[in-house]
């Protein structure tokens, strides 16, 4: 009930607006929805990497001390080597910082930077439905004012 | 004669009024990046800040400089981010009221404008009638 009846009213401010002002607030909205998109497909990028990067740390916590591994020096060169000690990770904490941790706070430090930009994504996704109501809205009242002006128009 | 004269000058600081509402619109996109980056660096060093009050006290700490992980002391780092918030936080309140400010001169040049606008049309629309 109040939902609807508060789009209503929103619906009766577009109404209100002459076709250029429409338009220009379309446009505006158009923009706003697709930056929002854009971070959102940056956070699920983020969130995929952090993902692989919790998923090579479980892998790692399973191997045995000594195991021999290949090592990439570069993108095409690896060179052999055996695990040292598994248990303490190096973690990037941003701004040039890295910490020592052990395998256990590695994983939960991965752990809760995914909870975090899922929050992130959660609450974005939102913004971005709102936004796209009212750009859809718009678009809508746009299209009805200009048919009407060329109704009158031709008639 | 001095009515076109008069219209001219209207119509030059018109323009002149014109080229200043352009630099000051500039000049506030160029505070909105500004202040973006000092949004995202100040919510990164946060994040830092947080992960490094997490740690106990004998935990390793490394900072990236250059090509090379060089290890530091925790209570450093610490120092050295919270100093960085300080510095980002300032610096972010000084944009805020460049950004205020500029846009206060912005609407102060549109009425301005305006009024110039509307004593053109009214004297334009004087010499049409003559």
């Amino acid at each position: 009930m109040a939902s609807s009846s508060s789009s209503s009213s929103a619906r009766g401010e577009l109404e209100k607006m002459g076709i250029d002002q429409l338009k220009a607030l379309k446009e505006q909205a158009d923009l706003e929805v697709n930056l929002l998109q854009d971070s959102l497909n940056n956070i699920r990028t983020a969130n995929a990497r952090l993902e692989s990067a919790a998923g090579a740390l479980n892998d790692l916590s399973l191997r045995p001390q000594g195991k021999k591994m290949l090592v990439p020096l570069t993108a095409s060169l690896y060179v052999p080597g055996t695990l040292d000690e598994a248990d303490k990770v190096l973690v990037d904490i941003g701004t040039g910082y890295f910490i020592e941790k052990t395998m256990e706070d590695g994983k939960d430090y991965c752990q809760r930077k995914i909870n975090l930009l899922k929050s992130n994504y959660e609450q974005l996704f939102e913004v971005l439905a709102k936004k796209k109501s009212v750009a859809d809205e718009a678009g809508m009242v746009l299209q009805s004012k200009v048919r009407q002006l060329q109704a009158a128009t031709t008639s | 004669m001095s009515s076109s004269m008069a219209l001219r000058d209207l119509q030059r600081d018109l323009e002149s009024k014109a080229n200043d509402l352009a630099k000051i619109q500039k000049d506030i996109a160029k505070d909105h990046q500004l202040r973006k980056k000092y949004t995202i660096q100040l919510g990164e060093n946060e994040l830092v800040l947080k992960e490094l009050d997490l740690l106990e006290e004998e935990a390793n700490v490394y900072k990236l400089i250059g090509p090379v992980l060089v290890k530091q002391d925790l209570a450093e780092a610490n120092a050295n981010v919270r100093k960085r918030i300080e510095y980002i936080s300032a610096e972010l309140k000084r944009v805020d009221a460049s950004i205020h400010d500029n846009e206060g001169q912005q609407n102060s040049k549109r009425e301005a404008m305006m009024k110039l606008q509307q004593r053109l049309q009214s004297i334009q629309a004087g010499k049409a009638k003559a």
